[in-house]
């Protein structure tokens, strides 16, 4: 993240004279203030809670410099943490499953199906709900999921059942649903955005030589959106191991997830065991980004609308 | 879509094709009642009799709107909110495109590494970026100068996860620029910041208007790093937040209500205005 | 001075922004925002007297005017009633809600003086004396403290030798209230919660160190705030067998209305008073008790923040917003016991006895019984028991 010295590569006419550093300084002066709040407003600050998380919270809910290692040692020794973080994995695996497979045939159909205008209004349909509160809108659920609620009570009145069902009562399945409602439109952003730019004429071409649909799908078509598959399930699935809030509103006993173990501590100003805990997560996090970096695109899911 | 051919020539001819077709509509149209049912809900809600939000409706009334119209506390945060947001988006679209600059044109080493630096203040939880923040404002800078909480500093907050969308945003635009557009414009001896107005600028608004819209949207409700941040103010999620000793009534539902309508109006506007514009500039042109 | 603070504050920001957003167009709409934010502002820091037509009964002699900043719960206050004061006397309150003591603890640690009065639970009032976050005052030098029930004058852990710590405002105790057509009558205990008939039915509130002092109460823990590791694990030895039982941890006090509403929830722990929420709203009728084994409960105050840059406002406010009408009226409103005598007679002159008799109004002594609320030792291990149970 350095300011470039060097770099050989000639990048337009004004590139590799001789005038060198002040040029390639001037080059890279545009970044300073973004790289300044990179810096002081997100790296130092995230220094800082990684020291803190081997520090102690004292009974005055002060963070003092006692260091140890109990803090990463209760994630995984007390089976709880790690418990929960796998049962949050796997929340958040279902989810980014359920967001692939409806975004994909939701965004196939928009670009081959339909005019150019429809897929603005529909895109635009998908992006509107975000407008309003997130609080609000999650809060919306818990009247619709729960025993008496408007789910239960429309299938009770058209006879499909007679007693409320209870999956959707408090609990996990609840949790799932309103996670799907939450990060679907992010999956089919960054899947039209893909398939956007995709040559259906190819498929043709391929079935054309022989090949069957099925064939001509897995050979052709998803290499070439591969890309947007990746970013599209990212931006499902890494949110979702940050999420509290969902469990919290439309979720039960049995629906923590990570984050709310986490809360739990730093809501009650236990700072260093909750930084301990929110590490771990970051990290993970920050692993996965690396793994995946060539192929995220953050830009296509926010401007595909 | 394939260039310059109609969908229905390019698509694949089968016997299942109208079948598939019915099925996409139908999976198309139940998502969308999908996600626009809780919005019905919340709408629904907004008109309710009793002061707690939930089924089942006793009565319909328009008293949380009156509520809301003479309420100074509720409006006193969402303009705040407004005001911070639109803070936010014009520091955020500046800042972050001018670093787009260098990330494309090799000004800076090592790219990839900067952009997976402006890649994770986006996926990182808030709730850690909110608390690290507090306490480098409150306890890392105290030697140096005593940091109020504030509006300011909520606006920093915020511009840590807003800057890199605009930052990833313009750069993909940069990306796909033809360079010989900037080189033709210096040949006939424009200087480097007439080119950068009057070619490079107009070519990338689009993304720097697209990350700004982004900007507005996500600071506006943003919850997490605001509560950690924010002094003796109000924000909107906060105000929507805290009544937990009072509770949340209808009248939060009015409000969002009323957010959900203005905004859908600024968008139908704002793109009735643009399609009318450019139409009235290719006329123009011809 | 308040508001020319807070003002200036806004017109600083938003000329920052100005400077910053070039850009014309935007520039524009924000300097025009600050200007009218500028001259939105009355004058400030002047002793002169409110404009004359306005001066009420209350304040013969012109007190200073201004805005002031205070961080309470949503239920000190309503909107009506400031209004009316601002008119009255000239003082407006620039208001800021928290949901939990240690949220409004954080906070004024973080910020001091910039908050000029802030409201707290009972031990916390304390605490927040030992940290010099607040000033103690004379609570007789109030007018209006002579409408207050004596006791609440003379709490013990709200004097010191400087005075007393803050002004009395409301109290509660936790109580458990459940649905008599479903839950067999006649239960005085917290066991109730966890009786395995009740499996998804009761409602608690998401707080882990509240739900732990119910268990520890449970329990037979003499201070569930400051448990010891045996206590701990007895304590969440109960919370074990309450977590088939629990429906939800609600994270607010209207989602245990709304569960006992449409009946979801049978079982509920509750602030005393939100039992008649739920029948006023068409719910089903409660029956509510105090537990046998004692008690949870709260009781707050105004406090005087150490440094406030306003606080010559407090004063001639809480002169006024602690009158009797205003409480009443604001008990009307949120349905829980207040500490001040004259509003309880007020109460009764409008023909609201039973109500009130219902709600306590008329036995603050019971405060003295309750466990009260408050920063404790046992925090961090109350919380890593809590996830243990409620975890994966």
């Amino acid at each position: 993240m350095t300011v470039a010295s060097d770099g050989g590569v000639p990048s337009g006419p004004a590139a590799g004279s001789s005038s060198g550093l002040v040029k390639r300084f001037g080059r890279a002066l545009p970044a300073l203030p973004g790289l300044a709040v990179l810096l002081f407003l997100f790296l130092v600050p995230m220094a800082i809670m990684f020291v803190f998380s081997f520090w102690r919270t004292n009974n005055d809910f002060v963070v003092v410099p006692e260091w140890n290692l109990g803090n990463y040692a209760r994630f995984f020794v007390e089976g709880t943490y790690l418990r929960t973080f796998i049962k949050t994995l796997i929340m958040a695996g279902l989810v980014t499953v359920a967001a692939l497979a409806i975004g994909l045939p939701f965004a196939y159909f928009l670009v081959r199906y339909t005019g150019k205008l429809t897929q603005r209004v529909i895109l635009l349909a998908v992006i509107v709900p975000f407008w309003t509160s997130y609080l609000v809108r999650v809060y919306a659920w818990q009247a619709i999921l729960g025993e008496h609620g408007a789910l239960n009570q429309i299938l009770q009145a058209i006879g499909v059942i007679k007693v409320p069902l209870d999956i959707f009562n408090y609990d996990d399945p609840g949790v799932f649903v309103v996670l799907t409602y939450i990060y679907f439109p992010f999956a089919l952003l960054a899947l039209y955005a893909s398939l956007e730019k995709f040559d259906f004429t190819q498929l043709n071409a391929a079935q054309d030589l022989g090949a069957r649909p099925d064939q001509a799908f897995r050979h052709i078509l998803l290499p070439q959106i591969r890309a947007g598959i990746i970013t599209a399930c990212i931006f499902v699935f890494i949110p979702i191991l940050g999420e509290f809030l969902t469990p919290t509103l439309v979720g039960g006993a049995q629906s923590s997830l990570i984050a709310n173990l986490v809360l739990n501590f730093l809501r009650n100003d236990q700072f260093a065991e909750g930084a301990a805990l929110a590490i771990i997560i970051a990290a993970f996090v920050t692993a996965i980004m690396i793994v995946f970096r060539k192929s995220f695109r953050v830009e296509d899911v926010v401007t595909s609308g | 879509m394939a260039r310059g051919t109609s969908p229905l020539e390019t698509m694949p001819v089968s016997r299942f094709a109208r079948q598939t077709r019915w099925s996409l509509i139908v999976l198309t149209g139940a998502m969308l009642a999908f996600l626009y049912l809780p919005i019905a809900f919340l709408i629904l809600f907004s008109f309710e009799d009793a002061a707690t939000p939930g089924l089942p409706i006793t009565g319909l009334t328009l008293h949380w709107y009156q509520v809301l119209a003479s309420d100074s506390a509720i409006q006193s945060a969402l303009l705040t909110s407004i005001e911070v947001a639109v803070v936010v988006t014009i520091i955020a679209s500046i800042v972050g495109t001018m670093v787009a600059f260098p990330l494309v044109r090799r000004g800076v080493r090592a790219p990839g590494l900067l952009r997976l630096g402006f890649t994770l203040p986006i996926m990182i939880p808030g709730f850690l970026i909110g608390i690290g923040l507090l306490i480098f404002f409150r306890q890392g800078l105290h030697p140096l100068i005593d940091v109020q909480l504030g509006l300011y500093t909520v606006v920093a907050g915020h511009l840590v996860f807003t800057i890199p969308f605009v930052v990833l945003i313009v750069a993909s635009r940069l990306q796909g620029f033809d360079r010989r557009l900037e080189w033709a414009a210096a040949d006939l001896g424009a200087g480097p910041w007439r080119t950068l107005r009057h070619i490079v600028l107009p070519l990338i608004a689009p993304a720097i208007l697209a990350g700004a819209l982004l900007c507005v949207t996500l600071s506006i409700d943003e919850f997490v790093i605001t509560f950690f941040l924010i002094g003796p103010q109000q924000t909107l999620p906060l105000y929507i937040y805290t009544q937990i000793k009072f509770g949340v009534t209808p009248e939060v539902n009015a409000i969002a209500t009323v957010i959900l309508l203005v905004s859908l109006l600024a968008v139908t506007l704002g793109s009735i205005l643009l399609t009318s514009s450019r139409r009235l500039r290719r006329r123009r042109a011809e | 001075m308040a508001d020319l603070n807070r003002h200036l504050g806004r017109r600083e920001f938003l000329r920052l922004a100005g400077a910053v957003g070039a850009t014309a167009g935007l520039g524009a709409f924000l300097a025009a925002c600050g200007a009218s934010g500028a001259t939105a502002t009355p004058p400030a820091a002047s002793s002169a007297p409110v404009a004359s037509g306005a001066a009420p009964s209350a304040a013969a002699t012109p007190g200073p005017t201004g805005t002031f900043n205070w961080l309470t719960w949503g239920d000190h206050w309503y909107q009506a009633e400031m209004d009316k004061i601002a008119a009255d006397i000239g003082i407006k309150a620039n208001i800021t809600s928290f949901s939990d003591d240690i949220d409004a603890y954080t906070k004024v640690q973080q910020v001091g003086g910039q908050i000029d009065l802030v409201s707290e639970d009972a031990l916390w009032v304390p605490y927040f004396y030992q940290h010099q976050l607040i000033d103690a005052f004379d609570i007789n030098s109030l007018k209006v403290a002579s409408q207050l029930y004596s006791v609440a004058r003379e709490f013990s852990i709200w004097t010191s030798p400087a005075g007393y710590l803050g002004y009395p405002n409301g109290w509660a105790p936790i109580q458990i209230t459940y649905d008599p057509a479903h839950v067999t009558p006649g239960a005085d205990s917290w066991q109730l919660l966890l009786d395995p008939k009740y499996k998804k039915r009761v409602v608690v509130e998401d707080q882990p160190v509240e739900v732990m002092a119910y268990m520890g109460k449970a329990a037979g823990v003499k201070d569930p705030y400051n448990m010891t590791d045996a206590e701990v694990a007895q304590a969440k030895a109960l919370l074990v067998q309450l977590k088939p039982n629990i429906l939800r941890l609600a994270p607010q006090a209207t989602d245990t209305v709304a569960a006992l509403k449409n009946g979801e929830a049978w079982i509920a722990t509750i602030n005393l008073g939100a039992d008649t929420a739920v029948m006023d709203q068409g719910g089903p009728k409660l029956t509510t008790f105090t537990p046998k084994e004692g008690s949870i409960g709260w009781m707050d105050a105004e406090m005087l923040v150490h440094g406030g840059a306003n606080n010559n406002l407090l004063m001639p406010f809480l002169e006024v917003h602690e009158q009797a009408e205003y409480v009443a009226a604001n008990f009307m409103i949120n349905r829980r016991p207040l500490f001040s005598e004259a509003a309880y007679k007020l109460l009764i002159n409008q023909g609201q006895q039973e109500l009130a008799d219902h709600l306590l109004f008329n036995k603050p002594e019971t405060v003295n019984t309750m466990t009260l609320k408050g920063p404790g030792t046992s925090t961090q291990a109350a919380i890593a028991a809590f996830n243990d149970v409620f975890g994966s």
